[in-house]
Order: C-alpha cells, then sequence, then structure tokens
C-alpha cells in the first residue's frame, strides 16, 4: 500500500532529544512476567507501530508509559513534555474496553477530551466548542455530533475516539488496537489522520497486528514480546529472524 | 379521582410534609441513582443502608438527631469500602457483603437494647413518609441541596469517571478521590431516604426511577431530569394509594416505582433501545 500523503523519510524524526526514553523496563502482574528488559525511545515526528502476539507486552508497555500500571526500570520524559509530561499523552483504548450503551451523544464524548482545558467546576468556553467541532471534522464524525454512542458501528466508534484524542490536543498519541472492528476504507483514513498528526509534529505509538499497514505507513516498528526483540525502521527491523524471534516463539522466556 | 378525591388528604399537615419530603428525596435519589445505575453500584447501595443502620440506632440511644449519627456512619462505611477494596485480595461484592452486612446485625443487636424508642426504630426498617417532621424536611433540603450543588459542579469528570475510568486517570483526575465522593454522596442519600422508605426498601427508590430513565434517554441530565420527574410523580401517587387503602406509605411508593419501571419496560419501541446495540 503506498503512501498517498508523503514517505516517512521526508519528515525525519528528531532524535537528538527523544520525548520518552524507556529503559530497562520491567512489568509483573503477580508470578507472571508481562515485560522485561524493555528498552527503547521516541522521538517527535515519529509513527511507531508495536507488533507482537497475543499476550506478548504490547499494551502493557503502552500502560506502563502512561503510569496506569507499576513498572520498575526508568521511563523518562524530555522536558519540552513540561512538569506534567503524563498528561501531554493522549491514549486511544481498546474500543472493545468501553461501555457502547452509555448514555451520551458524540459530542459528550469528545468534549470529555476538553476537561483538563476547561478546568474544575467550569463550563465549556468557546474554544473548548470549537476544538471539539474541530476534531469532529479532522476525524469525519461531523454529522455524527448528536448521535448517542449506542447508535454507533465499529469504525464510527473508532473514530469518535480519535476525535476526543485530537480535542486533547496532545503531543505524544498512543494507541491500542485502533483497527479492530474497523473497515479497510476506515483503516487507511485513520492512518492518513494518523499520518498528517506526525506531520505536525507529533509522536505516536500505535499497537497493531497489521504487519502490511504498519510497513507502509510507519516510520518505526519496535518488535515486542515480553521485550523489546528489535526497533528501528520497516526496512531494518522486518528480517525473517526478527519475526520468526518475535511471533514463533509466543512463549519466549527472556 | 374527582378533585375533592385529591384535595382530601391534603387538609392533614402530616400528608403535606409527606409530599414534600417523598419529592425531595425522589429528586436527590434519581440524580445521585444515575450514577449508582451507570457504575453499577446497586450492591453498595444496599450495603451502604445496611452499614449505617447502627449508626442510627446509636443515635436513638444518645437521643441525638439521626441524620448526625446515619451520615457519620456513611461517612465512615464509605471511606472503608474505597479501603477494603484497595487492600483485601477479596473482589469487591464479597467484601462489601461480609463487612457491611455484619453491621447490620450490630444494628440490630443495638435495637433489641433500646425499648423506648422501638417503634420510632421500627419505621427505619420499613420507612413511614407520613412521619416526616418539619425538622426532618430542613435537614432534607440543606443536605440534600448540598450532595445535589456538588453533584453537578463535579458533573463532566463524574460522568468521565462512571464512562472510562482509564482515560480519567491518564488525564490526571483524581479517580480515586472521585470515587469516595460519590460513595460518600450514595450514603448521604441513603440516609435521607431512609425516613421515608427505611433501609430495606431504600436500594429501590435510590435506583429504580433512574433505571426507568435509562431505558428513555440517551444522556446523563435528561437521565437525571426524568428520573426526578418520574420519581417525583410515584412518590405522590404512592402517597395518595397508600391514604385511601391504608397500605404501608413506603412500600406503595416503591410498588408504584417498579410498576412505572416495568410498564416502560414493555411499552417502549425496542428499536430505539439505547442500552443495546
Amino acid at each position: 500500500m503506498p503512501n498517498p500523503i508523503l514517505p516517512p523519510d521526508r519528515f525525519p524524526a528528531d532524535h537528538s532529544s527523544p520525548l520518552v526514553s524507556v529503559s530497562d523496563v520491567r512489568v509483573t502482574f503477580g508470578e507472571t512476567v508481562a515485560l522485561t528488559g524493555a528498552s527503547f525511545h521516541l522521538c517527535k515526528g515519529e509513527f511507531v507501530a508495536v507488533i507482537g502476539p497475543n499476550g506478548a507486552g504490547k499494551s502493557t508497555l503502552l500502560r506502563a508509559m502512561l503510569g496506569l500500571v507499576p513498572f520498575t526500570g526508568q521511563i523518562g520524559f524530555s522536558s519540552q513534555l513540561g512538569a506534567k509530561p503524563l498528561q501531554r499523552i493522549s491514549y486511544v483504548p481498546q474500543q472493545q474496553s468501553l461501555d457502547w450503551s452509555f448514555p451520551v451523544t458524540v459530542w459528550d464524548v469528545v468534549m470529555m477530551g476538553r476537561i483538563r482545558h476547561i478546568g474544575w467546576l467550569r463550563r465549556a468556553a468557546p474554544t473548548d466548542t470549537a476544538a471539539v467541532s474541530d476534531a469532529l471534522e479532522r476525524a469525519g464524525v461531523s454529522d455524527l455530533r448528536r448521535r448517542p454512542i449506542a447508535a454507533l458501528s465499529g469504525g464510527q466508534r473508532q473514530r469518535v475516539l480519535l476525535a476526543r484524542m485530537l480535542a486533547r490536543d496532545c503531543d505524544l498519541i498512543f494507541l491500542d488496537e485502533p483497527f479492530t472492528g474497523v473497515d479497510a476504507k476506515t483503516q487507511d483514513s485513520i492512518l492518513q489522520l494518523l499520518e498528517r498528526e506526525r506531520i505536525s509534529g507529533k509522536a505516536i505509538l500505535m499497537v497493531t497486528h497489521d504487519l502490511e499497514s504498519a510497513r507502509a505507513w510507519c516510520s518505526h516498528i519496535l518488535l515486542v514480546n515480553r521485550t523489546v526483540i528489535a526497533a528501528g525502521s520497516p526496512a531494518l527491523v522486518y528480517t525473517p529472524a526478527n519475526i520468526e524471534k518475535t511471533f514463533s516463539s509466543a512463549r519466549l522466556e527472556p | 379521582m374527582s378533585l375533592e378525591l385529591i384535595l382530601e388528604p391534603l387538609r392533614y399537615e402530616f400528608f403535606v410534609r409527606g409530599l414534600i419530603g417523598l419529592s425531595l428525596i425522589a429528586v436527590l435519589c434519581a440524580c445521585v441513582g444515575t450514577f449508582v445505575v451507570l457504575k453499577g453500584l446497586s450492591y453498595i447501595g444496599d450495603a451502604m443502608a445496611h452499614a449505617v443502620f447502627p449508626g442510627i440506632v446509636a443515635s436513638f440511644i444518645f437521643k441525638i438527631n439521626y441524620f448526625v449519627g446515619g451520615v457519620a456512619a456513611a461517612i465512615i462505611t464509605a471511606l472503608s469500602i474505597g479501603f477494603v477494596a484497595r487492600r483485601s485480595g477479596l473482589k469487591q461484592d464479597s467484601a462489601v457483603g461480609t463487612v457491611f452486612v455484619g453491621m447490620f446485625a450490630l444494628g440490630v443487636v443495638l435495637l433489641s437494647q433500646t425499648r423506648t424508642y422501638s417503634v420510632d426504630l421500627a419505621h427505619l426498617l420499613v420507612g413511614e413518609p407520613l412521619g416526616i417532621s418539619a425538622g426532618d424536611i430542613q435537614t432534607t433540603l440543606v443536605l440534600g441541596s448540598l450532595a445535589l450543588i456538588a453533584l453537578f459542579a463535579l458533573q463532566k469528570e463524574l460522568v468521565l469517571v462512571s464512562f472510562d475510568e482509564t482515560e480519567a486517570r491518564v488525564i490526571g483526575l483524581p479517580v480515586n478521590a472521585l470515587n469516595t465522593f460519590t460513595l460518600i454522596l450514595i450514603a448521604l442519600t441513603v440516609v435521607l431516604a431512609i425516613q421515608v422508605v427505611g433501609t430495606i426498601l431504600v436500594v429501590s427508590f435510590l435506583v429504580t426511577s433512574s433505571s426507568t430513565a435509562r431505558l428513555l434517554t440517551t444522556r446523563v441530565s435528561a437521565m437525571m431530569l426524568w428520573g426526578s420527574g418520574i420519581g417525583v410523580l410515584c412518590g405522590v401517587l404512592g402517597l395518595y394509594l397508600s391514604y385511601f387503602f391504608g397500605t404501608p406509605a413506603g412500600a406503595m411508593v416503591v410498588i408504584v416505582n417498579t410498576m412505572v419501571f416495568v410498564a416502560v419496560l414493555l411499552l417502549r419501541r425496542t428499536r430505539s433501545d439505547p442500552a443495546r446495540v
């Protein structure tokens, strides 16, 4: 699949100062080691696909970086991200993790992305309303704004979550399996949207199963199975040996 | 029903007080109950009703306003639910069931030691809207308004925590504090509602009108508004029915609420079902 916008190498990532440095991170759940010795950098202008088999610790890696699960090792954030770097990350969860029968409209969900901008005890200001409208527009769900979320298709749900992410307007974008329950056309437009975000200077980390679209669209690949097996450009990382090591040994003991 | 029939019981002050008290509490229950329904916390409401019982009995023994004992017990309960959930390896429902039904048993034992007040205390088990005093209404109005003001002030944060707790944590909201705050609101509402429907029926009063509204609406604020309207109407209707048939008022109100819920469930157009995808 050719990249219809611009190839990643036209906008080289800024490697001089990574936004996030993950170093020797280990996450355990009871006796189970979910992740160990995981290290990599995430830089401005990078679109990184996190690839690996089920249960390889991909989501756990994202959740550790978001401060949602306890870990040992270091996750360092650049001072460019300010005093509260975790709040500069916008997270798009797996859509199955949400209750889609919840009584809110598409507009309400996207407005949730503005809660910190609005602040405690306040109502949405015109800037927030404008940001929500703009996010709905960019995610291609403007016409659905009054619809209850219970009446959305899988692809529409994903676009609504992307709109909420856009409304938050963060420097880092983390996505967990954004192509689940989504048709090929929507997948393509999601990738275009993310590529535009990357070009505007965001750093993107996306958990996915789709090796081919990752090769076509992502600037970097992170192969994960209980640890980071390989990291770099798709051409560098997609070797038969690396793929073999990542996928054929789902029980890899690091 | 002729106008005379409607006006007749209004001659009695206790009936009017009952109507006012029930309506205030119905509105409070609908708004707080909305979050109970959306977060699936009905069993916590039930546990809370049991857990505050010893506090209320103790207030009678020490001759203080039972709101004081009830609210104190309720806040301790709300804080301990959070504590037990964080500390024990138990699933929350087991932890809650073990600890708080035990507290109810303590209340029953305390109750058996009081002879003079046992009639009043019997009301706490099944409720008595017609026994509401002017002082009770004042207390309900003040505490209920404070609870609702706090609820509306934090509404957008509470909705996010209910819908997507992970996102709430990611954007840095104090999720544990907001959850404890929700529990305290539920506790306060339960204490206020116990005077009209009693410990045993309070959960129904807390969640039924919000559940009915849940079937009819697609937005959280609409759910609170419709729940309030339904709750007030059911309260008024239930009180009149109990007056004419000589049946227990609290139970009558709960029955009307339940019947309206069932009617809505059966009559609504299932195609526009907001709860189904």
